[in-house]
Parts: C-alpha cells; sequence; structure tokens
C-alpha cells in the first residue's frame, strides 16, 4: 500500500495506482475528458492536471502513478487556470453547434465547461479542418466537433482490433479518421459504433433515421410494424432518469404504441426461431463431424451458406451480430463456412414479417412497414445489405437505435415515466427467456444450450436455473463444456460427447478466439461472439455513458427479465411452433432456408 | 573493398592499430607524408567539394604524384560557410571556397613547388593580414575538440582510420579492464551531461538503465536531430560514425544490452550510408556481433529511418516511432529505464553525448571533468548561424562567455550592423539580448536567462531581426510539428501562433502581450511532451528582452526592424523616425523632378537641407540594394536635391481660423521645436517659438560646425517656417525671462519642450575643473557662435562620439596644431559614425584608443597634460561591448593645453519648470511619452534631445512631428495629421526591368588641404548625371502590385 496525501487528506490506496482513481478514493473528483475508466489513460487532453509537490510543471492525475509520502493538490489557482485554459483552448476548437447538437444536454464536454465554471471562451482562431463523413448507413462522423480525445481511436484498435480509425496530420491540422482520409465505407469499419457510444461529444453518432419512421407513421397506406431488440428494454429507461439495469418492457411497448405503431412486436420473437434454425444447423454440423460426414476443418472457398453444400465445418459460430460478420468478411474469410448461416433475428423479423405475417393480416408486404430498434449501429447496416430482400424488398425498412427511439418518444411529448405497462401485440411479440438473453455476451450460446440439450436428450440442460453461469461474466473469452448422456436413439452419435463451447465479446477477444482456432490451439464445437463488450446490451446504439458498472446493471436485468418467464426456451414458443407449422415448415427446411438463411462475402481490408 | 580479419582478442586489436597507423590516411600522421583533405561534410558537399575532390584525384593523376599525394575525403571541418574547404599537410594550410577550377593551381603552385595559393587563404578579420595554417584560423583557435576530434580528420569511410586515432580501444579496455559498475562510474565521474538538450547527468542515465532488472534491454542512439540549424549529429555520423558505434557498444555492455537501435532521420541520407557502411565494417572486425574481442559479450546495432516529424527527437516517441507507430510522446512515468522500447528497458543518449564516452574512458572523467564549468562540464558543439561570420560547427569548452563565442570564434557580426540577440536551443529555447553577451555558455546559466544550451542550435541576430517575427517564425515552426496529441500543444501553440501573426500584420491589441504570457506560460506547464513545453519560449524570451518591439507593432502599428512586410512600405521609409518616403522623392529626383522631390520630402521633413548634411541615414542601413552590392547613397541623393531646391516652395498648410486661436507655445527652436512648430503651423495654429540664444537654430547653430552645416541653408529652412505662421522669439530664456506658469497664465494651451540636453558631463578625474578644461558643447557653442574663438595648441578631447569628433576637428580649424581624440575602448565601438572619424584622421586628428584619463596635469593653474591609463578589453558588459579594464602600471601623458570632454550631455533642468511636477527620468532626461511627447503635466509636451538625451537631428524632427500632431489631437478630439497618409507616388517603375547597374556613388569631398583653418563645408554637392543614376539605383520596395499603399498610420 502507498500513503500519499490529496489536498492534506491521508489516502492509503495499492501500488499501481493513479493519483486520479486514488482522488476518486477519497472522494476528491478531477475532471477528466480523454480518460475512459479500463480503456484509456494515455494523459491527452490535460484536463486533469494536478499539483503534485516537487514536480516541475503540473502532471495528468489520470497516468501518474502514487508514490509514498506524494502531496497532491487538486484545486489551487494553478491547476484550476490549467485547466480552465486547456478547456477554453479545446472549445475554442469546436465546432459550438450545441443547440442543435445531437449531445445537447447529453455532452460531457458541455458539461466539463459547465462543472469548470467557464463563461466565456478568451482564445479564439482559426478551427481546425471540419468535415462531415455520411458514408455509412450507420455512422456519422463530425470531424467539427471532435476534440481529439481519441477514445473512438482507443476502442477501435484496442478493444475492437479493427483499427479503422487513426490520428492522421499532426499540429492543428489533426484529425481523427480512417487512413488517408477516407470515407469510413471504404475501410474496415465494421459500424459496431462503440466509437460513437464513447465519444464524449458530438463527433460520431448513429446515422438518425427518425425522420423516415415519421413520415410512415404518417402514411396512411403503411402499415407500420415495430419490432424491439431485448436489449433495449434493459437499457431505454437510462435516458428518461431511470437507474441502469431497470426494466422498461411495458412502458416501451406503450410508449410505442402512442407513437403510432401499428403493431408492437419483438424481435425476441426470432430470437426464439433463431435458437431453432441455429441450435439444428449445430447438431447437423456435429452429426456431419461426428458421423464421419465432415472434417470438422474450415472448408474452402467462397459463397458459404449454400444448404446444397451440407453441413459446414465446426465450430459453428453464431451470426446474430453483425458487426462480428462484417469484421469475418474482411478479416478472417477463411473463417465465414464457420458461421452460422442463420440470419440474424432483427432479419429473421423482417423477412418474417413482410411474409408470414404480411400474408396473415392480408397485407401486401410493400404495405407493410418494418422499423427495428437495436442496441446497435451495425444493424442499420445489415438492414441495408443487398441480401437482406426475402420478400422481394427490403425486409427491414428503418433501424433505430436505443438513442433515436428515446428521441422520438420525447419529441412526441410522451411521459414516459409515468406510462402504464402494455403487452406486446400477438403473434409476433411472444418470446420466452431464452430470447431474452440474446442481449448479453453468452446469452445466445445459453439459450441455444438450453434448447439443444433438451432436443438431445429430452431433458432440460442439468444448471442452475437453466443458467450456463461460466460464460456469463465480463471476461473477455469465456469458455464451457457439456457432456451428452443418455441422449436420445435419434442423437446416439452424440452419446458421452463433450460440446465444448466458447464465447466472446469485444472483436479484439474475437479475433483471439478466431487466431486460437485457426492455429488448433483450441478446438469448439459451437463459438458465440458478440462484438460489443457485454454483448448488446453494450451496443454502439445504447444510452450513454456504457461502463462495465452499467453492462452488469443490465446484464442482471436482462436475467431478471428471464427468469421472471413462464417459458424460458426457445423452443417452447408456442407462436414460433405456430409460424413454423403455418408457413416456415420446420428448421433448416427448404422454406426457412429461403427466408431465414443468408450468406457472406469475403471483402476487401483496403 | 577488401575483406577484413576479424579482431579475437586486445592484443589482435593493438596489432591492427599499430598496422593501421602505418598505413592509415589520419591527417598530419605523420610530417614527411603529403595529404590534401577535402572535406566532404553535408555543407561542403552542397558548395561543390565532391567535384573538388574529383579534380584533385584528376589532377595529381595527371602529374603522377596519386603514390607521393594522399587524397582523403574527410568529414565536416566546420567552417561551413566558407566551403568547399580544403586542408593540405603536412603544413597544414587551410584553403577556403575551392572551385574545381583552382584546384590545378593548387597542385602545381603548392604541392609542386611548394608555394602557397594565398588568394584561397584566409585573411585576418581585422587586420586583413593571411592566416595560412589551419591552427592559426580565429575560428579554431579557441575550440577544444572532444566530440568531433575525429572529424575532419579521418576517413570516415574506413575503419582504419578510426582505429589509428585509438579507435576501439575505449570498447577494449572497458570489456577487459573494467566492470559493467565501474563504466557507469566513470561516466558519472566525468560529469557528462546529455547533449540532446535535456542536459540530464547521462551517468546517472545509465546508472538507472543498469539497475533496472531485465533480461533484454536495449540502447538507443537519437540521431533525429531536428531543430532548424544545428547538424552536429550529422556531422559526427557523417564524418566519425564508428564513435557513436564504440560508444553504443560500450552501453551495452554497462547496462546490460545486447542490440542497439540508431534511429536516424530520413533526411539525413549520407549520414545513414556512412553509418550503415561503418556498422558493417565494425561487425566485419568483431566490434559488433558474438563474443566482441574474445571477451564474451555480444552486442549488435541496426539503424531504425525517421520519417522526419521534429517529435520523433523526443525520447518517447523516438521508442514508440521505432516500435513502428505514429511517432507520438507517451506519458512519463514510467521512464525508459524502466520501460522504453517495446516495454523493455532502454537507455537513450543523442549522438553527440555517445561521442563523448570512448575519449572519456580513454583519458578518464577527471581529464574530461577539467573542461567545463562547476556544473556543466566538457566541450559542447554549437552550429552557428545568421549573422555571423563563420557561421558553421563548433565545439568550445563549456562556460565560454557568450560574446567570446560570437565574435571570437564566430568573427563577429558582419556588414557593420549591431548584434541584437543570439537564439539558442533551437526553436524551443530562447534568445539572449546584447545586456547578456557576457553570459558564461552553461546549462544553468542559460536557462536563468530564458534560453537552453538544447542541441546546440545558435543563430545569430543583427538590428534587422524583427523579435516578433522571429517568434512567429520559430512557435509557427513548434506548431507545425506539434504531433497533435495533446490540447495545450495542439490548439495553444495555435492561439499564440495567431496573436503573432495579427501582430506582425498590425493587427494586433492591447493585451496581446498579456495574453501570449499567460497562454505561454499555462502550456508550458500543462503540455504532455518537451515540445509542447517549450513551444512558448521563444515567444516569452523575446517579450521579456524585446518588449518594446511588441509595443511597436501593438500600439504604433510600426515594425522598428523593417521585417514584418504588412508594417512596412519600404525598409528606408521604415527606418527613417521622421517617415520620409525615401523611394518617394529618391525616385521624382531620378527623373529630374527636384521641386516635386523636395515637396515630397517636405511632406515629413522640413529640415531637408540639414538631413542632407548632417542625418546619420538609418535609412542607408536598411537599404536592400545591399543583398546586390551597396544601398543607394540616399542622403548624397538628398543633398543634390536640396542644392537644387531654388523655389522653396511652401508645404500644404490646411487654415483653420478655430487652431490659429489656440495658443500653443514652443519652448527652444531647435530641430525638435521648429518641427512642432512646422507641424502645427500646417495645420493652421500659430505658435510662438520661444529661443534663449539670439540667433534660430539650436545645437544646429550651436554646435555643429559650420563645414558640416552651412548656416545659409538653415537659415533659409527657419524663414520658411517663419512664413507659415509661426513666430519665433530669440533671447527668451526659460526661467529667466518666462516661466511655463506665465506661459499657461496668458492662455497658453499647449507648451512643448525642445530644450535639448545641454549640460555637459565633466570628466571626473582630478582637476577636471582647471582652467583649460572644457566640455565639448560649450567649446563648439563658442567656437560656432564667437568670431575670433581660438582653440589651444594642444587639444585633448576625450570621448568616442560625434561631439568629440566635432570638437577635434573644430580645434583643428580654430588653430590647434595637434589635437589628439582620447577614448577607452576601440575604435569599432566608437559611437561617432564611420565616416567622420574617417575625415578627422584624414584631416590629421590623432586617435589614441584604449585610453581613459586619470588626471588633468595642472601646472601654475593651467593644463599641461592628460595622464591616461592604459586600457583593455574585459568581460562583456551590458551594452554588449567588452568592458574596458586598466593594464595595471601602463600610465602615460598626453601634453595639452586644452582638454575638451566630451563624454555625455544632460537636461539642465534646474530652475525651468518651477513648482510643476515635470518629471525626470534617472539620467536628468524629461520623461514624456514616446508617441506622443506629453510629459507627467499634462499640457506640457517634450521631445528631441531633451527626453532622449543627445541623439539626432531626425529624431528631434520626428519628435516635434508626433508632438504636434498629439497637442492638435489633445486640443481638437481628432487626429488630423493629414501628411501621415502613404500617397503612391506617381513615378514610372517596370518591376520586370533589371536593377540598374551602376555602383554606389562616392560622397565628393573638398581636399584635406583646402579644410584647415577653414569652415567651409567638407562635402560637395554632385554633379545632376551622377545625382540622378545614384537615384535610378533605388529597387523601389515601396512599389505594389495593387494600389492600397496606406500601410503606414503612426
Amino acid at each position: 500500500m502507498v500513503n500519499l496525501t490529496i489536498n492534506g487528506i491521508p489516502v492509503q490506496v495499492p501500488e499501481g495506482t493513479t493519483v486520479l482513481q486514488a482522488a476518486r478514493h477519497a472522494s476528491i473528483r478531477i475532471p477528466t475528458l480523454c480518460y475512459l475508466e479500463n480503456v484509456q489513460a494515455i494523459g491527452a487532453c490535460r484536463v486533469c492536471m494536478v499539483e503534485i509537490e516537487g514536480a516541475r510543471t503540473l502532471v495528468p492525475s489520470c497516468v501518474a502513478p502514487v508514490a509514498e509520502g506524494m502531496k497532491v493538490r487538486t484545486n489551487t489557482e494553478r491547476v484550476r487556470n490549467a485547466r480552465r485554459t486547456v478547456m477554453e483552448l479545446l472549445m475554442s476548437d469546436h465546432a459550438g453547434d450545441c443547440k442543435t447538437c445531437e449531445r445537447n444536454d447529453d455532452c460531457e464536454f458541455q458539461a466539463l465547461a459547465r462543472d469548470l465554471g467557464i463563461r466565456q471562451v478568451s482564445w479564439e482562431g482559426a478551427k481546425s479542418p471540419a468535415r462531415l463523413d455520411a458514408s455509412t448507413p450507420a455512422l456519422v462522423r463530425d470531424t467539427g466537433k471532435c476534440v481529439l480525445c481519441r477514445r473512438c481511436v482507443t476502442v477501435c484498435h484496442g478493444v475492437q482490433d479493427v483499427g479503422a480509425l487513426f490520428p492522421q496530420a499532426r499540429g492543428f491540422q489533426t484529425v481523427v479518421g480512417p487512413a488517408f482520409g477516407r470515407d469510413l465505407a471504404t475501410v474496415t469499419c465494421v459500424q459496431c459504433g462503440q466509437c460513437a457510444s464513447v465519444c464524449p461529444v458530438g463527433a460520431i453518432s448513429e446515422r438518425d433515421d427518425t425522420d423516415k419512421v415519421w413520415a410512415a407513421l404518417e402514411d396512411p397506406t403503411k402499415f407500420v410494424v415495430v419490432q424491439t431488440a431485448p436489449a433495449i428494454r434493459a437499457a431505454l429507461g437510462e435516458e428518461f432518469g431511470f437507474e441502469p439495469g431497470t426494466l422498461v418492457t411495458g412502458k416501451m411497448t406503450a410508449a410505442l404504441r402512442r407513437l403510432g405503431f401499428d403493431a408492437v412486436f419483438d424481435t425476441n420473437f426470432t430470437a426464439d426461431l433463431t435458437i431453432l434454425e441455429e441450435g439444428t444447423e449445430l447438431l447437423h454440423r456435429l452429426k456431419a463431424a461426428l458421423a464421419g460426414n465432415g472434417t470438422g476443418t474450415p472448408a474452402d472457398g467462397e459463397g458459404h451458406g449454400e444448404p446444397a453444400h451440407g453441413p459446414g465445418p465446426l465450430p459453428l459460430a453464431t451470426s446474430c451480430c453483425p458487426a462480428w460478420i462484417k469484421n469475418c468478411e474482411h478479416f478472417h474469410p477463411d473463417f465465414l463456412p464457420h458461421l452460422s448461416t442463420c440470419k440474424s433475428p432483427q432479419q429473421m423479423f423482417g423477412a418474417a414479417a413482410k411474409t408470414y405475417y404480411s400474408r396473415r393480416i392480408a397485407k401486401h408486404p410493400s404495405d407493410v412497414f418494418v422499423v427495428s430498434v437495436m442496441p446497435c449501429t451495425a444493424k442499420k447496416f445489415e438492414a441495408a445489405r443487398p441480401e437482406m430482400e426475402a420478400s422481394w424488398q427490403r425486409d427491414v425498412d428503418v433501424v433505430l437505435t436505443t438513442r433515436e427511439l428515446a428521441r422520438m418518444i420525447q419529441a412526441a411529448g410522451i411521459d414516459f415515466v409515468n406510462l402504464p405497462d402494455e403487452a406486446m401485440d400477438q403473434p409476433m411479440g411472444m418470446s420466452t427467456g431464452a430470447a431474452d438473453i440474446f442481449a448479453n455476451t453468452g446469452g445466445v450460446m445459453e439459450a441455444a444450450l438450453r434448447t439443444a440439450y433438451e432436443i438431445v436428450t429430452g431433458r432440460p440442460l442439468p444448471f442452475d436455473g437453466l443458467r450456463v453461469a461460466p460464460i456469463e461474466s465480463l471476461e473477455g473469452i469465456k469458455e464451457a463444456a457439456l457432456t451428452f448422456r443418455g441422449v436420445l436413439p435419434e442423437w446416439n452419435f452424440l452419446e458421452g460427447v463433450t460440446a465444448r463451447v466458447a464465447v466472446a465479446h469485444g472483436l479484439a477477444n474475437a479475433n483471439r478466439l478466431v487466431d486460437r482456432i485457426r492455429k488448433g490451439e483450441a478446438s469448439y464445437h459451437f463459438i458465440e461472439v458478440m462484438s460489443c463488450p457485454g454483448g448488446c446490451i453494450g451496443g454502439g446504439g445504447q444510452p450513454r455513458p456504457t461502463t462495465d458498472a452499467v453492462r452488469k446493471a443490465r446484464i442482471e436485468a436482462i436475467y431478471r427479465e428471464d427468469q421472471s418467464k413462464a417459458m424460458r426456451k426457445s423452443h417452447e414458443n408456442p407462436q414460433v411452433r405456430a409460424a413454423y407449422e403455418a408457413f416456415f415448415q420446420a428448421p433448416n427446411s427448404e422454406l426457412s432456408h429461403r427466408f431465414l438463411h443468408t450468406r457472406y462475402f469475403g471483402r476487401d481490408r483496403v | 573493398m577488401t575483406t577484413r580479419k576479424r579482431i579475437e582478442s586486445v592484443e589482435e586489436l593493438v596489432a591492427f592499430r599499430d598496422a593501421a597507423r602505418g598505413s592509415a590516411s589520419t591527417a598530419g600522421a605523420s610530417p614527411d607524408r603529403r595529404q590534401v583533405l577535402v572535406c566532404t561534410g553535408g555543407g561542403c558537399i552542397a558548395s561543390g567539394s565532391l567535384e573538388v575532390a574529383a579534380s584533385f584525384r584528376r589532377a595529381l593523376a595527371a602529374r603522377g604524384l596519386e603514390g607521393g599525394v594522399q587524397l582523403l575525403e574527410t568529414g565536416c571541418l566546420g567552417p561551413c560557410a566558407r566551403g568547399p574547404v580544403v586542408v593540405v599537410y603536412p603544413d597544414g594550410t587551410f584553403y577556403q571556397q575551392v572551385k574545381p577550377s583552382d584546384v590545378d593551381e593548387i597542385v602545381d603552385s603548392h604541392l609542386v613547388r611548394g608555394a602557397i595559393v594565398s588568394r584561397l587563404v584566409n585573411r585576418h578579420s581585422a587586420t586583413g593580414e593571411l592566416v595560412p595554417q589551419i591552427r592559426d584560423l580565429e575560428f579554431f583557435r579557441k575550440q577544444v575538440k572532444i566530440v568531433l576530434r575525429n572529424c575532419g580528420v579521418i576517413d570516415p569511410l574506413k575503419i582504419e582510420d578510426y582505429v589509428a586515432r585509438d579507435g576501439y580501444a575505449a570498447l577494449a579496455k572497458a570489456l577487459t579492464r573494467m566492470t559493467p559498475e565501474q563504466v557507469v562510474e566513470e561516466v558519472k565521474a566525468s560529469g557528462l551531461r546529455g547533449r540532446g538538450g535535456g542536459g540530464f547527468p547521462t551517468g546517472l542515465k545509465w546508472a538507472f538503465a543498469r539497475k533496472t532488472p531485465g533480461e533484454v534491454k536495449y540502447v538507443l542512439c537519437n540521431a533525429d536531430e531536428g531543430d532548424p540549424g544545428a547538424f552536429m549529429d550529422r556531422s559526427v555520423l557523417e564524418g566519425d560514425p564508428h564513435s557513436v558505434i564504440e560508444a553504443m557498444a560500450i552501453a551495452g555492455y554497462a547496462i546490460g544490452a545486447h542490440q542497439g537501435f540508431v534511429y536516424v532521420r530520413a533526411e539525413y541520407p549520407l549520414a545513414i550510408e556512412r553509418l550503415g557502411i561503418a556498422i558493417a565494417q565494425a561487425r566485419e572486425c568483431g566490434f559488433l556481433g558474438q563474443n566482441i574481442l574474445g571477451t564474451g559479450f555480444d552486442f549488435d546495432l541496426e539503424i531504425r529511418k525517421g520519417s522526419g516529424a521534429f517529435v520523433c527527437g523526443e525520447e518517447t516517441a523516438l521508442m514508440t516511432s521505432i516500435e513502428g507507430n505514429r511517432g507520438e510522446p507517451r506519458p512519463r512515468p514510467p521512464f525508459p529505464a524502466v520501460k522504453g522500447l517495446w516495454g523493455r528497458p532502454s537507455l537513450l543518449n543523442n549522438v553527440e553525448t555517445y561521442a563523448n564516452i570512448a575519449p572519456i574512458l580513454l583519458n578518464g572523467a577527471a581529464w574530461y571533468a577539467s573542461y567545463g564549468t562547476e556544473r556543466s562540464k566538457g566541450t559542447k558543439v554549437f552550429a552557428l548561424a545568421g549573422a555571423v561570420r563563420n557561421t558553421g560547427l563548433v565545439e568550445i569548452p563549456i562556460g565560454m562567455p557568450l560574446g567570446e563565442l560570437i565574435y571570437e570564434v564566430g568573427g563577429g557580426i558582419p556588414g557593420n550592423k549591431t548584434f541584437k540577440a543570439a537564439q539558442m536551443g533551437g526553436p524551443s529555447g530562447g534568445c539572449i539580448p546584447v545586456e547578456h553577451l557576457g553570459v558564461p555558455v552553461d546549462y544553468e546559466s542559460l536557462i536563468e536567462l530564458g534560453a537552453i544550451i538544447g542541441s546546440g542550435g545558435l543563430i545569430v541576430m543583427d538590428d534587422d531581426a524583427c523579435m516578433v517575427d522571429v517568434a512567429r517564425f520559430f512557435l509557427e515552426f513548434c506548431q507545425d510539428e506539434s504531433c497533435g496529441k495533446c490540447a495545450p500543444c495542439r490548439i495553444g501553440t495555435k492561439r499564440m501562433l495567431e496573436i503573432l501573426e495579427r501582430i506582425c500584420e498590425g493587427r494586433g491589441e492591447e493585451g496581446d502581450v498579456e495574453r501570449l504570457i499567460a497562454l505561454g506560460n499555462t502550456i508550458k506547464d500543462t503540455a504532455l511532451c518537451g515540445l509542447g513545453q517549450t513551444a512558448p519560449n521563444p515567444v516569452l524570451s523575446t517579450i521579456r528582452y524585446f518588449r518594446h518591439e511588441y509595443d511597436a507593432h501593438i500600439r504604433d502599428k510600426r515594425c522598428p526592424a523593417g521585417a514584418c512586410s504588412a508594417l512596412v512600405r519600404a525598409p528606408c521609409q521604415n527606418a527613417c523616425p521622421a517617415g520620409v518616403d525615401v523611394p518617394g522623392f529618391v525616385s521624382l529626383v531620378a527623373e529630374g523632378r527636384y521641386a516635386e522631390a523636395m515637396r515630397w520630402h517636405r511632406e515629413r521633413n522640413p529640415f531637408a537641407s540639414i538631413c542632407a548634411r548632417v542625418c546619420f541615414h538609418p535609412c542607408e542601413s536598411k537599404c536592400r540594394r545591399v543583398t546586390l552590392d551597396s544601398p543607394v547613397a540616399i542622403r548624397g541623393v538628398k543633398r543634390f536635391m536640396v542644392d537644387r531646391d531654388v523655389a522653396m516652395e511652401l508645404p500644404e498648410v490646411r487654415p483653420d481660423p478655430a487652431n490659429a486661436a489656440r495658443q500653443v507655445a514652443i519652448v527652444g527652436a531647435g530641430p525638435a521645436g521648429l518641427s512642432a512648430a512646422y507641424f502645427l503651423a500646417r495645420l493652421g495654429y500659430r505658435p510662438t517659438v520661444y529661443e534663449a540664444e539670439e540667433k534660430a537654430g539650436g545645437m544646429l547653430v550651436q554646435t555643429i560646425p559650420a563645414y558640416r552645416l552651412p548656416r545659409d541653408r538653415l537659415a533659409q529652412e527657419i524663414a520658411l517656417i517663419e512664413s507659415m505662421g509661426v513666430t519665433i522669439r530669440t533671447g527668451m530664456r526659460l526661467g529667466r525671462d518666462f516661466t511655463l506658469k506665465t506661459l499657461r497664465d496668458a492662455g497658453c494651451q499647449a507648451v512643448f519642450l525642445g530644450i535639448g540636453a545641454q549640460k555637459g558631463s565633466r570628466l571626473g578625474v582630478p582637476h577636471d575643473d582647471a582652467p583649460g578644461v572644457t566640455e565639448a558643447l560649450s567649446f563648439l557653442r563658442s567656437a560656432n557662435l564667437s568670431e575670433g574663438f581660438a582653440a589651444g595648441r594642444n587639444v585633448v578631447v576625450v570621448g568616442g562620439g560625434n561631439a568629440a569628433i566635432d570638437a577635434a576637428r573644430t580645434a583643428l580649424r580654430r588653430g590647434a596644431e595637434r589635437v589628439t581624440i582620447v577614448y577607452r575602448r576601440r575604435r569599432s565601438e566608437m559611437p561617432a559614425w564611420e565616416e567622420e572619424i574617417d575625415e578627422a584622421l584624414h584631416e590629421g586628428v590623432v586617435l589614441e584608443t584604449l585610453a581613459a584619463p586619470v588626471e588633468v596635469q595642472v601646472a601654475d593653474g593651467r593644463v599641461t597634460g592628460l595622464v591616461c591609463q592604459r586600457m583593455e578589453l574585459g568581460s562583456y558588459d551590458r551594452s554588449g561591448r567588452r568592458r574596458p579594464v586598466p593594464i595595471k602600471g601602463e600610465i602615460f601623458t598626453i601634453p595639452a593645453d586644452q582638454v575638451i570632454a566630451a563624454i555625455g550631455q544632460s537636461v539642465d533642468a534646474a530652475g525651468l519648470f518651477g513648482d510643476l511636477p515635470v518629471e525626470l527620468d534617472r539620467d536628468g532626461r524629461v520623461q514624456a511619452d514616446p508617441r506622443t511627447g506629453r510629459t507627467s503635466v499634462e499640457w506640457i509636451y517634450a521631445g528631441g534631445d531633451a527626453t532622449l538625451g543627445p541623439s539626432s537631428v531626425v529624431e528631434a524632427i520626428a519628435a516635434g512631428e508626433r508632438a504636434a500632431a498629439a497637442i492638435d489631437e489633445a486640443l481638437t478630439g481628432a487626429d488630423h495629421a493629414f501628411w501621415r497618409r502613404n500617397v503612391p507616388v506617381d513615378t514610372a517603375f517596370d518591376p520586370d526591368a533589371d536593377p540598374s547597374p551602376l555602383p554606389r556613388a562616392p560622397a565628393w569631398l573638398r581636399p584635406v588641404e583646402e579644410r584647415k583653418g577653414s569652415f567651409a563645408e567638407v562635402e560637395l554637392g554632385w554633379s545632376e548625371e551622377v545625382a540622378r543614376g545614384e537615384a535610378r539605383r533605388c529597387l523601389r520596395c515601396d512599389w505594389r502590385e495593387t494600389c492600397n499603399q496606406e500601410v503606414q498610420r503612426w
């Protein structure tokens, strides 16, 4: 332990602690801007400066390690002047159109200016080069608002391993963006939106698609259907002042109805559908591998996911996450055969809504308008993929993020906090607890195991409360093993087989997992990948900020939702069964392949 | 290339060295070996030394001399401005600016016949004598070459040359006779400090790196030399690359590392090439690689190229760059010694630091520490650049006074300019002004003055340098090179730069300087790395020493140095205190439009005929024509112009009854007072001038001798002013005939004091009041005003200013047989104008310099001589000159019957102001706002010598003009100074034409024999042909493509 004083207060903290952490320990707030807990401490912005006795200059507390006997002062004239000057300099090079900025009132930069008591910006002058990059369907970059804190760079490189954003040029000309000043759409950006999630200002945000939704809602010829991803209900409340981890499923449903949606449905419904499709695919692949019909090694070639070529190799990898898919297309084209051919729940929903459901309500698919509410920016990209036209048109018309939905609710004058709880519409509002946990890292895997084990053995998953504890944590890569015993006769090739599964969240972890598999250092039957840390609950479209504490709260809320459900296994969902009977025939059937499965394409890295 | 045998032991190294000494081409290795050394440092290559070397090769071959004369291509010798340089041994003759066409002559004359080619040999800067031997050159004499010991002496491409001069002996010593701890201790004891800029004790750094545990450690060399103008690291790598390799291997042994990296900027291709060759040779010989010298120690080196980001010279950024990332600094701690390259303990020193290591180990720490000062040991290499004669690379013992470095090693300031400041330490260093020329060049002393040794860049600036512009230039560099990571550096330096740009463009505002100081200090306190923390230094240090220049830009919209183009219409006009449109009247003269030229001149200056004779013409010293040949003789053109002025045309006068009714009084009918009256009259005032003497003209009639200023011309110009409505009342002495209070009581709304500095200073030695001792002013006054005045027969004048020269030359004309001027410094330090001194000497005045009076010798109550003390020049004083100090015991007496003291003047203020609180400064001068002339009493203004002390006519004229404008503004509430508008002259100018090829026309002077005893004017006017030819030499700097020329408003 190290003893120091901060503002005269004795503090004892473990060695290696930073002055910033020590100050927080002593209930002393030090303002920060570029610092991002557990992600980035680079001492770049110079806002967290403190005075340390004996030091020639002020010291950035976020990177300064404590030392025995250190005397720190955080609130002297010199410190206040330095912080204010730095902040005013930053403000002098900032677009400053706060009143119309999407981050108005939700801006760390604004809050910092307020906290530092800045009433005027003493420095004025030229602004560094500003550029609006709206090249992708998911994200909009406005470098004029960028404060060069580099959180996005660190997240894109360190957490996501994508490396689409860099500091470019030097000095006052420095901008953060894709290499060679290119547009985001032309580089390997997977559009996960983690950059937007950590951006303290409005420099990177989701593309705002609310106008398209308002227009559809106004259009009397459109039957507007909305689906909400499982992660929304555990986070939307934060936008209205609820504590992180507050479940607002009922209020959300009520709000959507008040916004004018004709049917309020649940992506959970197709999550259950996904489990049936993907579980079946897994069993097929297992059978092919274990019964000698397959090699279990990656297959060669392009155009993967063709059912005609038979089951793909092991391990099977989940395909719910569009950023993970794009990541594989750019960086692991050899791994594409491992990806499940199942569409994501969002796209299964779109396809189902404009085929199965539109037929059921006797509407032409072109009169049905499908809106998704997703925790994710990459879902906007996914919905725009050319393959996603199972209904001969866009299956999903508009994707909104959680934040956009909140803005619509606010704009519509809906008193969200005091809304009554309402239930979703049927048939596609019906879901099981297994669908809920799709929001969490490990959730898809757990949901799949719940169903697969029961299909194979006829018995429920032998874990406490159906929870596969080892894969539920915030560890980067998690593993579990499950031995099939007493299998039903048709599955006897699985008798005694120990299924090895792995779960990764954050693309850096995912890439590491893929590398291990590729090098033969690890071998699995099934892996789950979610691009965002914590899974979809930590998605790039979720309310800000998303810290580890917030992630944990949302994850717990999702599990509460799961455990509150009467049905907690996807195959139990009666509406899913009904849909098969009425339309999709059976999991992995020809029709389900036609509507619910897709294929992947290798993409260039430059 | 022959393959070299691997050296397996110290014994083999000794044998190798002995063999190398026999055969190697080391310069001056043996007195009977003839050698030609051609410098192939970067500077000399740029001026063509490779062609010179090739010519030597051919010339020697053609004469069959290849065997007898060895040709060496060496690294940099230092005097780059004189390149290409060649040294011929065994005699060591130094040839400069050698062209390939000179080579045959050198070979035939020097090498064949043994006769030095004197036209290519250096001459002593003061005496002009030939200095053929390299060891006698002023440039080398005070240098101590440790770092540069082999540069310019060996062939850098031959390891044998290096070994012959004890190369790798230090490595052998370390590996076989010292423990790593002993190596570290030796470096510590030497007191060597990091030469890259920080000055951190090198031994301590090595000790830290040694102490940190780690299997893998790295030794790094910073060769990313980026300071503009600094090239010592390049020179070492190009001229002596093995010195760095050897030192890094020693460092590897000392700290326990086996791999090193040299980070060289890609802009140094020659350094990279030569270092690469040297590394390969060192590997071949086994000085790098496995089991070095059979000791079991392994060490190897790689070169890493940096792509030219200045910030990569910062240690953490350098390591980040080697790692393959964007070169940006990272926070410290952790320090490199703990977590450096790839997270491993690393030792980073720069090239120059490493180059010191081998000599330290070989000669011992005590030897090294014998150079330098208490806290800064050894030598430092400086890159001399800018306004200094000997630009190039010099190595001096730390602690040498800056003045000595600039004036003795550097040879002083060329082109009759004066030293203004030395910018030290690269773009983030600071400026040292003239008053600190005595500062010892060491780490602590420079930091105290706001500068740093840095990597050793030293840019000398003369009075042409605008310090605001200099600060802007350096800050722009840092702003461009900022990595952009931290906000204070990225945005803060930009904001500072914007303020500076505004100031330089004349858009500065009150408070800008304070803003710069505040922001600069915060940036220093908050930036991430050394680049940002020091980027404000050039700004802060120029503000500290040259605040007045900032104020001139901001308040007066004026760039005193004439460098800021937005504020300077033409440098001559800018330099003229009165703001005369020089290109305007000169070009009118060139077209033969003399009356218009005169009118043009009279717009800003009523005393053309006076200035044509006695002005010290600052315009000429700023004339850009000097870059072609020599300045336009502006005063000569003016002299011709006034000689042609027969009409004495009145300038524009704007009658104004209200102003005519306002009473303004002017005290003193000298140039300041009359000029104030002139400009007030142009605005319709009818001021009254009170003059104590019987004749108007002030100092012009009283003290300036008639041989310089004929009285009739002066009288005409004064008459012209009177004709504009000015009343001059002579014989009216302030304090005797009237007081300021009586003027005020009589309704006077403003008073201008142009009362001059009439009180001459006394010598301050015994008997300085004896009969026969006088001071220059009263001597000149009597000589000028009373007919039949006779000077002594044997006159001694004490002082070095114009008054001293005037007194001396007047004495000659008033009957003196022998006139001696006693001055305590050297002639070059005399404040009098060069041409006046020349003429005095021509007329027979004797100059006794380096002498100071100690006593006036008196016999029978009369002066019989002046006892003087012989002086020599000591350390630099606050005026930037070397202080004269007595040489003990050297006393001599100059016989004299008259001693004239010309050593200073002050205002005789006694009884002048009554009880009005007119404040005086420390030197007894009236304190006045330099822009308005306003004194501490609201309605009293002052200007000229009364406020400045003895100064010039044109400054007095300018002060009168400023006061006139200010008085008018105070009385009317608005600015009416219409003559200040710059109207473009309508003379023809073809910007595409070649400049006139004529040389500067010399002044025509009356022959010396006609002058004695005569007050006839010495200088004679030119013929029309000469004058118009001279006028056509003007380059017309005032000319602009666009019409909007109204840039000056002050």
